[in-house]
């Protein structure tokens, strides 16, 4: 797994690139380090993407530094465009409200351009043992647990996979019996979403992760948001908003919606990333 | 109301011994039938609207001698309370501006027994989830859309009534007036005369009321069958039950289809047929439910129009700015808060039988209460 790993010299990217550092031990098979010299940061960025590549270095990861003058977003994307790697991480001021619609979300601008699955570091995490997958029952999520799934076995992370019910019964003939009931009951009855949670386990069982699946009943991102505070885990695995055409005008970004709502790391995986 | 059960329950697209039926008749009743459906609707609505102003004038000393009908709380709860008795708001709501232009009820007084009609709207569904719960029956909780409905109705109209009333109470759109509808309107009373007339000689006006409110009823009905059945399975909406979509595209195509269509559960029923077990994700439906709230009343709007009085058409045309007033800052600025604070209180009404009944008390004596205030 090729992996980018982004510093501007701020406090946020310091923890992103410590976070990423502890992930591409274990996962990467090269590392490429970019500092952005953003305003009077060069320094500090210089010598952090330094620190980290000499500590991945004395790991035997391959790394090489590269170094972009401009806007953090605008370069990060670049450097993806330029380069193609699996994995692209950086870190979250965490902007809310009006400033963050003021100055806008370098996560969100990278996330929404940059042709690579991305990680994006925020809130307090230290370490990512416990993975939670938000699984849409389509093809698209079928590549996030494939993408998910090698991950966690090199973090040798476990992983809950995230099933979202808010539909409500219109027609007389619905039933409304799936529309309550659990993962377990769902995977034995065979309904639409409990055939694509078994075969989500079995893909993850296969990659040898420790994996279980969960079914929540209400709105997609709050049952989400709720399920990862909930359930204390340290990354939120979703699919990235790709969809073409006219659809994309009309249909929610959800992940970006995730992305933002979230207090803790968010890995946003492409669908044409995966290998 | 039997408009939204239709929509919640009697899905003939989903049927296909209900295609089959349509289709046999189709055979028998060629090109000529669904136009000759919406023709004969669109008289009998019109036959209907000017029996109900002929006889409204008789109702005046009733409404405000027996039944009390003196302040806006109780033309409210008036209008909720038939809309209960009828199964339905529509007919209500186009009586409410048949009683005004009849200067039976004053602007305040058909603002609130429309906005009545709206809520009495859901009942129903309600009705029937009540007899689900009280069998211990599982399938209640397939009637969570009707009580989301009302949910949703009753949180735009609680804001869309003190700004209703303060706007009409001020006069900022009195000089609303459109001149070629009033001619139009004119022509149409003056054709009728000569059926309406003999009638009103020998009825008494309660009566011709009755009569049409029950024509009303029947033209809607007609109405509803003489629609042109829409498939959005090719559409970009095709996956409308499954994925989830931006609230400003699914509020527009609630809008824009219930303008078609003149019904909020005609449009919520095109929608069921795209999922083949009936669902529906819950955030597709709120700002759908939200759109078409604003133009339900399009219905009303043409009632207002043909009788000819501008006293009616602008307080349906404030009903409406009112709730797009409401609902568009809603949609755009603040819809998450809003969309969490709906699907709590849903789930917390449908989370036990006890709480269902409990909300359904409560919507029975509000518009008691209204009226006896």
């Amino acid at each position: 797994m090729k992996i980018l790993l982004c510093t501007n010299g701020s406090p946020y990217t310091a923890r992103a690139l410590d976070l990423g550092a502890r992930v591409a031990r274990r996962a990467a098979s090269s590392v490429d380090v970019l500092v952005v010299a953003e305003r009077d940061r060069e320094k500090e960025a210089r010598q952090m993407a330094e620190a980290t590549a000499a500590d991945l270095e004395a790991t035997g990861v391959p790394v090489a530094l590269h170094q972009r003058t401009g806007r953090m977003g605008e370069e990060v994307v670049r450097q993806a465009q330029a380069t193609p790697y699996d994995l692209v991480v950086i870190g979250s001021r965490g902007r809310r409200g009006v400033v963050r619609l003021l100055l806008g979300s370098v996560a969100l601008h990278v996330t929404g351009h940059a042709p690579a699955s991305v990680l994006v570091i925020k809130g307090r995490a230290r370490d990512l043992k416990r993975f939670l997958i938000g699984s849409s029952a389509g093809p698209v999520s079928e590549h996030t647990i494939q993408f998910a799934s090698r991950l966690a076995r090199a973090l040798r992370a476990s992983v809950t996979l995230l099933h979202v019910m808010s539909q409500l019964p219109l027609a007389e003939d619905a039933v409304p019996d799936d529309l309550g009931a659990s993962a377990e009951e769902l995977i034995q009855r065979g309904s639409r979403e409990g055939v694509h949670l078994s075969r989500m386990l079995d893909l993850l069982a296969a990659e040898e992760v420790v994996a279980r699946a969960v079914v929540r009943h209400g709105l997609v991102l709050n049952e989400i948001i709720a399920e990862a505070r909930e359930g204390r885990y340290d990354l939120l695995v979703t699919g990235a908003h790709v969809t073409p055409g006219l659809d994309a005008r009309l249909v929610d970004d959800l992940s970006a919606d995730i992305l933002l709502a979230a207090n803790r790391p968010v890995l946003m995986v492409r669908p044409e990333c995966v290998n | 109301m039997h408009r939204l059960h239709r929509a919640f329950f009697a899905q003939m697209e989903t049927d296909p011994r209900g295609e089959q039926q349509m289709g046999s008749q189709q055979g028998k009743w060629p090109k000529w039938k669904k136009p000759g459906l919406a023709l004969s609707g669109f008289l009998l609505f019109i036959l209907a609207l000017g029996l109900m102003k002929e006889g409204a004038g008789g109702l005046a000393p009733l409404l405000r001698g027996r039944l009390e009908i003196t302040n806006t709380a109780d033309s409210m709860g008036f209008g909720w309370l038939m809309a209960y008795l009828i199964l339905s708001g529509s007919p209500v709501a186009a009586a409410a501006v048949a009683l005004l232009s009849a200067d039976a009820l004053s602007p305040l007084h058909a603002f609130t027994m429309i906005t009545g009609s709206r809520l009495g709207a859901s009942f129903i569904v309600l009705l029937v989830g009540f007899i689900y719960a009280l069998r211990g029956h599982e399938r209640w909780t397939a009637l969570t859309a009707g009580v989301l409905s009302l949910l949703l109705t009753g949180s735009i109209q609680l804001l869309t009534l003190p700004m209703g009333l303060l706007i009409l109470s001020r006069g900022w759109l009195n000089r609303l007036s459109l001149p070629a509808l009033e001619k139009l309107a004119a022509g149409v009373n003056r054709g009728l005369e000569p059926l309406i007339g003999p009638l009103a000689a020998f009825l008494p006006g309660w009566v011709l009321f009755v009569v049409g409110v029950g024509l009303v009823t029947l033209s809607f009905r007609l109405f509803d069958q003489a629609l042109p059945q829409v498939h959005l399975e090719k559409t970009n909406f095709g996956q409308v039950p499954r994925l989830v979509y931006r609230p400003e595209v699914m509020f527009l195509m609630g809008l824009v289809i219930t303008l078609a269509t003149m019904s909020v559960s005609i449009s919520v029923g095109i929608l069921v047929p795209l999922s083949a077990r009936g669902y529906m994700r819950r955030e597709n439906i709120i700002p759908y439910i939200l759109g078409a709230n604003i133009s339900t009343l399009a219905d009303t709007l043409v009632a207002a129009a043909l009788l000819g009085d501008p006293r009616a058409t602008t307080v349906v045309v404030t009903h409406m700015a009112c709730a797009a007033i409401v609902s568009l800052p809603l949609v755009l600025l603040a819809y998450r808060p809003y969309e969490r604070a709906v699907s709590d209180t849903l789930a917390w009404i449908t989370s036990r039988h006890r709480n269902f009944a409990l909300f359904l008390g409560v919507i029975f004596v509000v518009p008691v209460v209204l009226i006896l205030l």
